[in-house]
């Protein structure tokens, strides 16, 4: 391109310096996190430890010890894993049918997906509690995050999948209608191969906001089904006192979840575009 | 079985699991919104347990209209959605374009800068109010403290002395404050949800059309007008996205403004609901079912913006 030839060499010496420096304030955070958590709860507090202090594991195997971090980190594997499996199981055939079979409803049920998602959980939270405690009994089960977890990512997730399948061309898919294929077929050895990135890219985006998710997960559950974000809520208060262990807490609870998404990061990019790149 | 039939077929379980989802407790909401149902009445055992007796009519609703905390908290989640979209979308651009060109270690750049999206919501807030916004054991009190030093460390020179004896003394900002927690939230959650409208404005910036590009510049036309003209409305869907998406989220922000400030001084409409479910379900159900409303409105309007060329 002519105008970055063009560019004087203060451009080109500045650009990278900028990006550079917006990118690691904004990173920042995260690391000071994890510098924190490597310190004593005394330490973290005292300005004169700021940068320099002698770094300790302690925060992190008093986690694993007294706070039995790894069933909170399974409960919050598991259930992602599976609610988003769900949600593709579910999310695919609909949106396979949305793209490539519209009614003139489609559009309005597209939106209506969408504004469930708008319903504040807080208005409904009452009401599901006192359904899954005192009726269903499943209440703190694995089963109830789960069904909640797809559900609620269920809209973004038919939104995200039917904004790639629509860019696949009709053609494809008619003409292996003509060669005799079967749906099941049609969605699993043409629809899924042609759309991979972007199955593989709502796959992460609901994992990870399965993983996040911290209103239903600590409202619907006490100690058997518990995720990580219950782990944050009970080790939050008092504010102020335990920052080394809130720090480990916390890193302990984001870390993996921000190491999936480096690696996926390519993956994300490309795919995570809601329809707005024609 | 039918051609039409099949793609009906195939839609039904995402339908018939969203409108139970959505139905059940919501028309449980209603039922509980009209009636008195106070968890905690001692002088009034009845009213513990949901009954069509303790029938209210709209009483929970005129108590919750008369409730100042409740026009508060619609103005206030209002405001925290609108501020948050307006950072999230100007930063959101100047570093999508910023980080469109090439340059040594992009590829490193652009992981650091994703990095926020990925954490908790309930993580970046505890981080955000203890370890740096925390006026004495946070960085915003330690920066303060230093600042204050090093301008009484130069109040001991000659001449120049004269000058820094005459600055005040600075105190770090509260944001646990009444007047302040909002800011907190606003920033916690731009920091948050700006790498996420600079991943959808990157890849809608490597689909600009080049050669316009370069057509404007031989005619001549500045970067700045280039950017105006032609990369600003390329962006005008990307831009409609991302205020979609990021209205959902926010409309229900919970955990930040409970971590910040317990909603001291910035309740939004989902916290006052759980405030008032503590004890007096019947207002918190009439909450609720204004929430609902209001989501609607912003819903229609939303998806209106973006619904009009979706089908396309």
């Amino acid at each position: 391109m002519a105008a970055v030839t063009e560019r004087s060499n203060f451009g080109k010496i500045a650009w990278p310096v900028v990006a550079w420096v917006v990118a690691l304030i904004f990173f920042f955070p995260i690391f000071w996190l994890v510098f924190t958590s490597f310190k004593t709860d005394a330490d973290a507090v005292k300005p004169e430890h700021l940068f320099f202090f002698t770094p300790t594991l302690e925060n992190y195997t008093n986690m694993t010890q007294n706070y039995d971090y790894w069933r909170f980190a399974i409960n919050s594997v598991i259930t992602s894993s599976f609610a988003t499996l769900f949600a593709l199981a579910v999310g695919v055939p609909c949106a396979y049918a949305m793209a490539f079979n519209p009614s003139r409803h489609t559009k309005d049920i597209l939106m209506w997906m969408l504004s469930t998602k708008m319903l504040p959980a807080a208005a409904v939270l009452y009401p599901m509690t006192f359904l899954t405690k005192n009726f269903l009994g499943i209440f703190d089960t694995h089963f109830l995050v789960i069904l909640v977890l797809c559900l609620i990512n269920l809209p973004i997730a038919i939104w995200m999948l039917f904004t790639y399948f629509k860019e696949i061309p009709k053609e494809i898919i008619e003409a292996s209608k003509m060669d005799g294929v079967t749906t099941w077929g049609e969605i699993k050895d043409i629809l899924i191969p042609l759309a991979w990135g972007g199955v593989a890219s709502t796959a992460l985006l609901t994992f990870i906001f399965c993983w996040n998710e911290a209103y239903w997960t600590v409202r619907l559950t006490t100690v058997d089904a518990a995720t990580l974000s219950k782990l944050i809520e009970g080790n939050r208060a008092p504010e102020g006192l335990f920052f080394g262990r809130l720090a480990a807490v916390s890193t302990a609870a984001v870390g993996p979840i921000v190491v999936l998404g480096w690696f996926c990061q390519k993956q994300l990019v490309q795919g995570l575009t809601f329809g707005a790149v024609k | 079985m039918s051609d039409r039939s099949i793609p009906r077929l195939l839609q039904t379980p995402a339908v018939l699991l969203l409108l139970v989802w959505m139905l059940v407790p919501l028309s449980m909401t209603l039922f509980f919104s009209f009636i008195r149902y106070a968890l905690n009445n001692t002088r009034r055992p009845e009213w513990t347990t949901p009954d069509i007796a303790n029938w209210r009519g709209f009483g929970n609703y005129n108590y919750v209209l008369n409730n100042k905390d409740f026009w508060f908290a619609i103005q206030n989640s209002v405001i925290i959605v609108v501020s948050i979209l307006i950072i999230t979308v100007i930063f959101g651009l100047a570093i999508a374009v910023l980080v469109n060109r090439s340059f040594p270690g992009r590829g490193i750049v652009r992981v650091l800068l994703i990095s926020p999206f990925f954490v908790m919501p309930a993580v970046n807030a505890v981080l955000w109010i203890n370890m740096i916004l925390d006026p004495v054991l946070g960085l915003n009190g330690v920066a303060v403290a230093g600042i204050n030093n090093i301008v009484s460390g130069l109040q001991d020179f000659p001449v120049l002395g004269a000058f820094f004896s005459l600055w005040p003394e600075f105190e770090p900002v509260s944001f646990r404050a009444t007047q302040t927690s909002a800011y907190a939230v606003i920033m916690m959650v731009s920091w948050q949800w700006t790498p996420f409208a600079v991943l959808i404005f990157m890849t809608s910036l490597q689909s600009e059309d080049e050669s316009q590009k370069e057509a404007a510049t031989l005619d001549g036309a500045s970067p700045w007008s280039q950017f105006i003209n032609l990369t600003v409305p390329h962006l005008a869907r990307p831009i409609a996205i991302v205020v979609m998406i990021q209205s959902i989220f926010h409309l229900s922000l919970y955990a930040e403004i409970e971590i910040v400030s317990r909603g001291n001084g910035n309740k939004n409409l989902p916290y006052l609901i759980g405030e008032f479910s503590t004890n007096n379900i019947g207002a918190a159900s009439a909450t609720g079912i204004f929430a609902v409303i209001l989501a609607n409105i912003i819903a229609i309007f939303l998806l209106r913006m973006v619904g009009k060329s979706l089908m396309d």
